[in-house]
């Protein structure tokens, strides 16, 4: 085994991670709701590459992209709106009730066993060969998570949309006093949480061709804990956090012998107890301010 | 509120439980079987109940305990000799003994009573998401041991063997006795600190009502009867796998709980018995059943997204579930009567906009949210 | 007839069951400086956030400029040419200076002469102009107060609504924004002044509502600013 090899694989699971943590984050900042059903957005793109292996790889991806937006912002429309302002416990719930009704819709289009989606499995091959073998997915994973986190932070620091959706996050009462339109703000961050769930979708198809579905869930439950590790009210921390329990799951995957491999979970589960309980507002948040728990 | 009053609550559970078993003892013995499944949830519901009711903190961790209460029953049940046999990893412990069915109720209640009471102690700090997420943990933690470790379970194998002796009566006693632990529990000085805390959390620990110690006794209670819901559904089954309690049996009982409406006995009742025997039946209609004049077939996964979207209507309209979170009263039902003869433009009015009646109280509840969060 | 800037005929507002406002009417002038004081729980600022419509209005009517705002959502309130300096100032910790500024252009009805009013805002608050890259949150009360007045005037009110400005503020600091208000209506924009200090209020205003028990209790002028009798009277009559 090779230390460089390692932690090159956990960069690419993390930045993948990430960018689902992103989306979380985003949707959370300025709605306050842990959004369950950005699982199913990820599986959504997936089943519509799937449907398409035939179309070129160009409009799969096109298609990709406007499935997981369109659903995204259509979720948001229907289900989560006329929860604004209930409790987190609430919301939590119903974004838990839509994602499994989602499954269960995709369980009756599409059957139990699966339906293979691999447009970019060229990108499975190895790109550069020596001490280190680096696959073109891995390069295209790392590249991908800096652009698109990099654009993500653009488009909030430099733009009207993105300042009004900082603002929105930390004081959502006043920045509607200054005239930030609710709806437009909330819409946005539900379409770049679709852009990233598509991302997302095309690139996990390339380790994952099978899409069955529970394809998007299990990836987005464990990007969630890690965004909640690292602290969910800040889009840094949240995005840290994704990072993180993504490249530590690779890390200790590789690291582990075999025979303790199996019990991976748990000992990733543990730690975000431990790490929970030491900081309950985040991992990384609270560097010279205090945070009050929120209820 | 008056002891007569408040015990009225509990005699209407039990007597739909008791409604159930009876119906249940009617039918023919594949049907009982949704019956016996519909009381076994109730236990588990009211399990989950007297923690998330209580202290309204969200856990997605209680099935945790079912398995525990499950696999404990199970492989203490299963005679000595096959056990040895077919589960060889197992340890010695528990390969060499075996138990009779009851005394496995009171092993599975007492060892998901244990487990809750350890896991509560630094758990029960947590609320809101946090609590959410850790909880959650918890869930993936039993089920990771649970899948790989065959000291302590099958494995990724099914245990089966296991005596099956919880029919329909069985299982309504254990419904009862479930049902009286958490009216008891919530009747106590204790539950009712608790459900002062769930109110306000703040204030409650501000008269001195230690708010973790509440939640940690609760979260105890619960995990024994969860544990007693684990063992009543091996002792039905008589075979059972890791992923039988799991996600899926997680959200099942999370939305029972939601859709009766999780502040009330009555709800959970109410939640439990109807949620359960909706989705046998719409599990059966997976395979065709038939509604009067003709047969309807469901395809695979239905039941499920018909749970779901009732589960996210419940929440988007009516958010305290069907009993509104209210426990069962005769005086409330007249009451109910008599408005909905008096008033029925304003209920009208109330259900075109589509609106709960607490629609004020949540439009301040973000305000409250932007205060606190504007104060660090 | 030129229609008033905003006209309050008999508000009601509830926080659930209780009663915050019950029947409340009051109307400012164009040009106007009014005053609005009351004991704690009167329902000042619940007035206020009724008319950003920030809170739904259970009876009465809001105008502005003679259009009703009920129902109307604040995004678009503000756009009509209303802005509210929230009470605690409400400025966000986390961005720059110059960030919580330009958040104020995002309520503005047209986007003609942004760059003016940028610079006459940062004229009349230098502060915003001087500490423009720093945390918002790093600044004084009294800059905050500063900063948040000068957010809301860049989304070009007509009439602004300030709740509480003195606040937490030192009384040197206090009279600072005070006289900067005198130059606001200067300037056109007429202004309702929600206060808790009532006397230097009633003598600073051109005319000043006495808020009590969610109803307007009665009206004072300037003159009446020494008569501690008449102060008392409309603080704890009835």
């Amino acid at each position: 085994m090779n230390l460089g090899q390692t932690i090159i694989d956990g960069l690419a699971l993390g930045a993948l991670y990430a960018l689902v943590a992103v989306g979380l984050a985003l949707v959370f900042g300025v709605l306050r709701l842990i959004n369950f059903a950005q699982g199913e957005l990820i599986t959504a793109g997936a089943y519509a590459l799937s449907l398409t292996s035939n179309w070129p790889v160009i409009a799969q991806i096109a298609l990709c992209f406007v499935v997981c937006v369109g659903l995204s912002v259509a979720i948001e429309r229907i289900a989560f709106r006329p929860l604004r302002g209930a409790a987190p416990a609430t919301t939590l719930v119903a974004t838990f009730a839509v994602a499994f009704a989602l499954e269960a819709v995709w369980l009756i289009a599409f059957g139990a066993n699966g339906k293979p989606a691999d447009p970019l499995s060229t990108l499975n091959t190895i790109a550069i060969r020596g001490s280190l073998n680096l696959r073109w997915i891995t390069i295209v994973e790392i590249v991908a998570g800096i652009v698109l986190l990099g654009g993500t932070a653009l488009i909030l620091n430099r733009t009207s949309i993105g300042l009004q959706m900082r603002a929105a996050a930390t004081d959502f009462r006043t920045a509607r006093l200054l005239g930030v339109r609710t709806n437009l703000v909330i819409s946005f961050a539900f379409v770049i949480a679709g852009v990233m769930a598509a991302v997302v979708a095309l690139l996990y198809t390339v380790q994952t061709p099978l899409v069955t579905q529970t394809f998007g869930l299990d990836i987005t439950i464990i990007a969630l804990v890690g965004a909640v590790v690292g602290g969910l009210d800040r889009l840094w921390t949240a995005t840290a956090g994704g990072f993180a329990i993504g490249f530590a799951t690779s890390v200790l995957g590789d690291v582990l012998p075999a025979s303790q491999e199996k019990f991976l979970t748990a000992f990733v589960f543990l730690l975000v107890i431990l790490l929970l309980l030491l900081r309950p507002g985040g991992l990384f948040t609270g560097f010279g301010r205090t945070t009050v728990e929120r209820v | 509120m008056s002891r007569l009053r408040a015990i009225q609550t509990l005699l209407a559970s039990i007597g739909l439980l008791l409604v159930v078993a009876l119906i249940g003892s009617g039918t023919s013995a594949a049907t009982q079987q949704n019956f016996i499944t519909a009381l076994i949830s109730a236990v588990i519901v009211y399990g989950l109940y007297v923690f998330i009711g209580n202290s309204g903190v969200i856990s997605f961790g209680q099935i945790s305990f079912v398995a525990i209460g499950a696999f404990s029953a199970g492989l203490f049940t299963i005679p000595t000799q096959p056990k040895h046999f077919v589960l060889m990893g197992l340890w010695s412990f528990i390969a060499d003994h075996t138990v009779s069915n009851f005394a496995s109720y009171l092993i599975a209640a007492g060892l998901g009573a244990v487990v809750a009471l350890i896991v509560g102690l630094p758990l029960m700090r947590l609320s809101g998401i946090a609590a959410g997420i850790a909880t959650f943990a918890v869930l993936e933690i039993t089920y990771n041991l649970f899948l790989q470790w065959t000291k302590i379970g099958p494995g990724p194998t099914t245990l089966s063997l296991v005596p099956t002796s919880v029919g329909v009566w069985q299982a309504f006693i254990g419904a009862g006795v479930a049902a009286i632990v958490a009216f008891l529990y919530q009747s106590s000085r204790r539950g009712r600190l608790l459900r002062a805390s769930r109110e306000d959390p703040a204030a409650s620990q501000a008269i001195g009502v230690n708010v973790t110690r509440e939640r940690w006794l609760a979260f105890t209670l619960s995990g024994g009867l969860c544990g007693l819901g684990g063992a009543l559904l091996v002792h039905q089954l008589g075979s059972i796998t890791v992923d039988q309690v799991y996600l899926e049996l997680t959200f099942l009982t999370l939305a029972m709980l939601v859709i009766g409406g999780s502040a009330s006995l009555w709800g959970a009742t109410v939640g439990a018995l109807g949620i359960s025997l909706l989705d046998s039946w719409l599990s059966a209609a997976e395979n065709t059943v038939h509604v009067v004049f003709f047969s309807v077939t469901l395809p695979n996964g239905a039941s499920d997204l018909i749970l779901g979207v009732i589960m996210a209507a419940m929440l988007l309209f009516r958010p305290q579930g069907v009993t509104g979170g209210r426990e069962f009263s005769l005086a409330f039902v007249n009451r109910l009567r008599s408005r909905r003869t008096r008033a029925g433009t304003e209920s009208s009015r109330t259900a075109a906009s589509g609106q709960p009646e607490t629609t004020l109280e949540q439009d301040m509840q973000p305000t409250e949210g932007v205060e606190s969060r504007a104060e660090r | 007839m030129a229609e008033p800037a905003l006209e309050v005929q008999a508000l009601e507002v509830r926080y659930g069951a209780v009663p915050a406002l019950r029947g409340a009417t009051l109307s400012i002038e164009a040009g106007e400086i009014v005053g609005l004081v009351g004991p704690n729980g009167a329902g000042k600022s619940t007035l206020l956030h009724a008319v950003m419509g920030a809170l739904p209005i259970a009876g009465g009517s809001v105008r502005f400029e003679g259009r009703s705002l009920a129902g109307v959502p604040t995004e678009r309130i503000v756009r009509q040419g209303l802005a509210l300096v929230p009470e605690g100032r409400h400025i966000f910790p986390d961005l720059t200076v110059d960030e919580n500024l330009r958040l104020g252009l995002v309520g503005r009805g047209s986007t003609d002469g942004i760059s003016d009013d940028l610079e006459r805002v940062r004229t009349l608050f230098p502060v915003v102009h001087d500490f423009r890259d720093r945390q918002a949150g790093l600044l004084s009360g009294g800059q905050q107060q500063q900063l948040a007045i000068a957010r809301a005037l860049v989304s070009k009110p007509r009439l602004l609504l300030l709740d509480e400005p003195s606040l937490g503020l030192a009384p040197a600091v206090v009279e600072t924004v005070w006289n900067t208000l005198s130059e606001i209506r200067s300037t056109g924009v007429t202004i309702m002044l929600v206060e808790q200090r009532a006397q230097i209020t009633v003598g600073f205003a051109d005319r000043t509502y006495v808020l009590g028990d969610g109803r307007v209790k009665m009206q004072m002028t300037p003159q009446d600013a020494d008569d501690t009798e008449r102060m008392v009277e409309a603080y704890f009559g009835s």
